[in-house]
């Protein structure tokens, strides 16, 4: 399934309710669907809090195939942002040293089973998959 | 759809879904907030880290007075984006039971 989001937080709703629908379809169970929600969210997200000089739509995909969600996210005119750089936060640190930022990238990496990212003609590509179980 | 409202023990109901769409309003809400105070998720689906940056900078002003949050009712999704962030270890935060 493939759709066109406006570059912006309101989008968000449609972008779950895109989601929620192509993932009911294939029977797959809440366990895989909230990680895969938040995965899109934070994605969705920063492309929009950090490429506003792109193309107006975010365009995503998600397929299910032999078990498997594999979740695009393309967007073009925009400047280079690697998502799969390794995120460091310590999660250790005490509440007065904590800080949001970088948290949801961070998390990303912790709730996918792969993550991949793409750059070539001021278009990123990201890829992420997450196994079902079914 | 996301409400914040006080329920009828002064707790602070959440319901729906906090995602960076609905930041504002929950900002706008816990911006008010003083002293101890409860957070009831029994009716919260899903939360984003734009909804966990809400939680942080209201526990660290809190924290200013000697005043925390407490968060009650976490659905176990809630509860590993939690243990994921390492927010169990700076909330008390319990499970839905």
């Amino acid at each position: 399934m493939h759709r066109q989001f406006d570059r912006n937080f309101d989008a968000l709703s449609a972008l779950y309710e895109f989601a929620e629908q192509a993932l009911m379809a294939h029977d797959i169970g809440e366990a895989v669907r909230f990680p895969i929600h938040l995965a899109m969210e934070e994605l969705f997200t920063n492309m929009v809090k950090y490429h506003p000089e792109g193309d107006r739509g975010i365009g995503v995909d998600l397929d299910v195939e032999d078990g498997l969600v594999t979740v695009t996210l393309t967007e073009s005119g925009v400047d280079e942002f690697d998502i799969t750089r390794p995120r460091e936060i310590d999660t250790t640190a005490a509440l007065e040293a904590r800080s949001p930022g970088g948290l949801g990238l961070f998390l990303i990496q912790h709730i996918v089973d792969s993550l991949e990212y793409d750059y070539r003609d001021r278009r990123s590509t990201v890829v992420f998959t997450k196994r079902s179980g079914n | 759809m996301f409400e914040i409202a006080y329920g009828s023990d002064g707790e602070i109901i959440c319901r729906g879904r906090l995602d960076a769409a609905q930041c504002q309003k929950a900002q706008s809400f816990m911006d008010l907030v003083e002293g101890p105070k409860t957070l009831d998720f029994m009716y919260l689906e899903y939360i984003s880290s734009a909804g966990l940056g809400i939680l942080l900078k209201t526990q660290k002003r809190l924290a200013g007075s000697g005043a925390a949050l407490r968060i009650i009712n976490v659905n176990n999704h809630i509860y590993d984006v939690f243990r994921y962030s390492g927010f169990h270890a700076i909330f008390d935060i319990s499970a839905r039971e």
